[in-house]
């Protein structure tokens, strides 16, 4: 459900990566014979990072990439900054080519228009929370007086007022990536690239500073690529998310299209284990009123029955059908569009509508 | 099949033969109720020859030295007493080479039995490890196999026969060798024996002859300036071995460098009395009780009260005794060393700990300049920038020097990828990325090295000193010559308070900057 009249950020055109000194010759082969990850390495001694992906995520999207460790995540999100060099295809931000940057251009694109936050926080130890935040100012040259101001305003938005004279080590691991989040944001970046930010916190912490994120980039409204292992989390934080196994993706869509709509095994082994409460609306589980009556069942009168919208989720309609004999009925404005039935609901949780 | 044979199936299947005592030995191992005096009897007979059929080359070395050795002590029991029998004329050699002959047998003796015991003690311990190996890979030698007791013959015939023959005869000296070898050449009769002695045992022999080549001197010509000139050795005058060659074409390399391009040494001397004079005046020159002062306050800045106290202590020690004036000498000699070291180490540090290329390069050039005596360097100091304080300095940089480029780099490559990478991410140049965040991660290292550069040229001092640094190490070379135990020790002591003080003052200062 892409939204075609944002415009496109960010965007991936059949980026490879092969990692290895014959990573040209393979690139050739794989095209050619459409060889796997284990013959690439076997025969080219090369191995592939990142496997003909596009991908292109809107204005003030949260884009997931999901995937197990070595799926080619972190690789594919660090072509975006060239931090990583693509075998072949381009990679688009904000329209322009960043492989065509040139160096002092990508300098500045890196400093003024993509933050970064990383797994490891990888903050500067040296430094104070306050100089770490405003280290990307500060390559830029810009003046003491003016960094400290914005590093201090980075440092209330990420709820660590009081502790910019801190150093990192003295502050606990959730703190810590509180800090690396405002070093991202401090230079006012488009895009915010997130390696696996919440992955090596507690699960509490996790959650807490998810659903920070989350507001925070309501109001703020960045373009970010966000990398994960965890499909909870991913279902969380991504208006899309995409899927990538060995380099590839496997499909991308809405959380609700990758739970109800797995494309192949690997992607329906993931999502069995998601609970798809709030994942499933009532337009996907309902039966259409012409098909119910069809069946020949009877539909009892409206006012005896729960009412609901299609955009509720499975959570909302279960609170409706309990301690109810009467079906519930899916109203879109005042016509009645569907049927939910207590079997229907059940086999909606289980997955299979 | 019961559980226990179940136990012992692998056993069997590893030791082969005799399979049933290993499995029995091997199990008490492991259920470590070995008896503590336990001995394999089979290989306290058959040594060697057993582990060798057993395929484990350990035990085969082990085995076999301990069995050559006292082969050799017995060659040697008969090589004296048959000297003592042969020079019965000469009473005190006859005194010496019985003694000799008896201790040598005792040896033999005393190592076969204690080593056979030792063997065989050792046999099983070490036979179980060859099994646990063999249980991860099943390639690991098992059993018992003939082939290698075939290997092992031929190993023993190469090399026991030359063994024994070498013990039980006198080498010939290298004079002996060459006469014979000039007996050759006039077409004289030499036995075998004796060309088999020269070529075999005592010293390589000299493969190949050189002829001797032209005598270089650089004298003036009619307008003063200076000349090569080629003299050829005289006729009939003998050939060279390789190393005669080699060094006097060193020689004749320094001679051309230090003559023709003085100018160049010159100048390098002239910049280091400068700048050595600059800190020496700084040293030297200022009176002794703002020095003083200066240096307990530097103390208490960087390293606290009881660190001060320490270094006052070592102060008093050196004015006490008159070593104050030759200590702020030293002082002055070892900075300039130090800075010169940095200056060039860090750069060079920096370029090795981020390139794998000059790594490759620079860490042999480093390991011979810290292992190679100093006085081998010393005199080619000497010749090119004479006796004084300059030689001294750059001698002390040649040995104080590697640990700053070595330190400097391990600092660097000690910052984490992810760390560079994050600088990278946030658009920092490759100078950004140095100055920003390597070098600052890498400072704790980088200031160890600078310790280390201290303290390796204070322990330079004496050395330097050879070549007329001057100083403290002075005071140590003339009462060595003049063997003056009492004031080389009052010296040598006040040497180590300096190194102590420095030392003491920046690793404290280190800690506390952490």
């Amino acid at each position: 459900m892409t939204d075609s009249s944002r415009a496109n950020v960010v965007e991936t055109r059949n980026v490879w990566k092969i990692f290895g000194d014959r990573a040209g010759e393979a690139l050739e082969a794989v095209r050619r014979d459409n060889l796997s990850k284990d013959e690439v390495l076997e025969r080219f001694d090369a191995v592939v990072g990142v496997r003909d992906v596009s991908i292109s995520a809107g204005a003030g999207e949260i884009f997931c990439i999901m995937g197990l460790s070595g799926s080619g995540k972190s690789t594919l999100v660090r072509h975006i900054n060239r931090l990583i060099e693509p075998t072949a295809g381009e990679i688009l931000v904000n329209g322009v080519n960043v492989g065509m940057l040139k160096p002092e251009e990508l300098l500045a694109m890196r400093a003024e228009s993509i933050g970064m936050v990383f797994q490891n926080m990888a903050l500067l130890p040296h430094r104070t929370v306050r100089d770490n935040i405003a280290f990307a100012l500060e390559l830029r040259n810009v003046d003491i007086f003016t960094r400290n101001n914005v590093a201090d305003k980075v440092i209330e938005l990420v709820s660590l007022k009081g502790y910019g004279d801190r150093y990192p080590s003295e502050l606990s691991g959730g703190m810590q990536q509180r800090v690396g989040l405002a070093r991202a944001l401090a230079a006012d970046p488009d895009i915010l690239l997130m390696d696996e930010p919440f992955s090596a916190l507690d699960p509490l912490i996790r959650r807490g500073l998810q659903d920070e994120f989350l507001e925070l980039s309501a109001s703020m409204k960045k373009t970010t690529l966000f990398i994960t292992h965890d499909l909870d989390e991913a279902i969380r934080m991504g208006s899309r998310i995409a899927i990538m196994k060995d380099g590839e993706i496997v499909q991308t869509g809405t959380p609700e299209e990758i739970v109800t709509k797995p494309a192949d095994d690997y992607v329906a082994d993931f999502v069995a284990g998601i609970s798809k409460l709030r994942l499933v609306y009532a337009h996907t589980v309902m039966i259409h009123i012409e098909e119910f009556e069809s069946r020949g069942s009877k539909l009892p009168a409206i006012e005896e029955c729960p009412r609901a919208h299609p955009e509720d989720d499975l959570d909302k309609l279960i609170g409706l059908a309990v301690n109810q004999e009467n079906p519930v009925i899916i109203m879109d404005d005042s016509t009645p569009v569907g049927v939910v039935t207590k079997d229907a609901l059940l086999r909606g949780i289980q997955g299979e509508t | 099949m019961s559980s226990d044979d179940d136990i012992r199936k692998p056993f069997l299947e590893f030791a082969g033969p005799n399979g049933a005592y290993y499995a029995n030995v091997f199990l008490k191992i492991q259920k470590a109720t070995l008896n503590r005096t336990h001995l394999n009897p089979v290989a306290l007979v058959g040594s060697f020859v057993w582990a060798a059929l057993r395929g484990s080359w350990l035990l085969f070395t082990i085995g076999f030295v301990i069995d050559l050795v006292a082969a050799i002590n017995v060659a040697l029991y008969f090589k004296f007493a048959k000297a003592a029998v042969d020079n019965v004329d000469r009473a005190y050699l006859v005194e010496r080479y019985e003694g000799w002959s008896e201790s040598h047998i005792i040896a033999a003796v005393v190592i076969f039995i204690l080593g056979r015991l030792l063997f065989s003690w050792l046999a099983d311990r070490l036979y179980v490890i060859q099994y646990n190996r063999w249980r991860i890979n099943n390639s690991v030698n098992s059993g018992v196999s003939l082939t290698r007791l075939v290997i092992v013959t031929i190993v023993s015939v190469l090399i026991v026969p030359p063994m024994i023959y070498r013990a039980s005869q006198f080498s010939p000296d290298a004079r002996t060798c060459i006469k014979q070898d000039r007996a050759i050449d006039r077409g004289e009769e030499v036995s075998f024996k004796a060309r088999f002695d020269c070529f075999a045992i005592g010293e390589f022999p000299t493969l190949f002859w050189i002829d001797r080549p032209d005598q270089i001197s650089f004298p003036r010509d009619e307008n003063g300036e200076r000349i090569v000139q080629r003299t050829p050795p005289r006729e009939g005058s003998p050939p060279v071995n390789l190393n005669t060659l080699v060094a006097q074409k060193i020689d004749d390399g320094i001679g051309y460098v230090t003559v023709f391009y003085a100018f160049l040494f010159d100048e390098i001397t002239r910049l280091l009395r400068t700048m050595l004079t600059a800190i020496t005046s700084v040293f030297v020159g200022t009176p002794w009780p703002v020095t003083m002062g200066v240096l307990l306050f530097v103390a208490y800045r960087m390293a606290g009260i009881r660190t001060t106290i320490f270094v006052g202590a070592s102060l008093i020690y050196l004015a006490l005794f008159g070593f104050w004036q030759t200590a702020m000498d030293t002082l002055s000699l070892v900075v300039a060393a130090s800075i010169i070291c940095v200056v060039i180490g860090l750069p060079t540090g920096i370029w090795v700990g981020k390139s794998k290329r000059a790594q490759f390069i620079v860490t042999p050039i480093l390991d011979v300049m810290q292992t190679i005596p100093s006085f081998v360097y010393l005199l080619p100091a000497i010749a090119f920038f004479s006796i004084g304080k300059p030689p001294g300095i750059l001698a002390t940089v040649i040995f104080a020097a590697p640990p700053m480029v070595r330190l400097t780099a391990l600092g660097i490559r000690q910052v984490s990828e992810d760390t560079k990478e994050a600088a990278l991410a946030f658009g920092a140049n490759p100078r950004q990325l140095l100055t920003k965040v390597e070098l600052p991660l890498a400072l704790p290292s980088i200031m160890a090295g600078i310790n280390q550069v201290v303290m390796m040229s204070l322990s330079m001092v004496v050395i330097a000193a050879l070549i007329g640094a001057g100083g403290m190490g002075y005071i140590v070379t003339e009462a060595l010559e003049n063997t003056e135990t009492g004031r080389g020790v009052l010296a040598g002591v006040g040497i180590a308070l300096l190194a102590m003080m420095i030392d003491r003052v920046v690793q404290k200062a280190n800690l506390g900057r952490r």
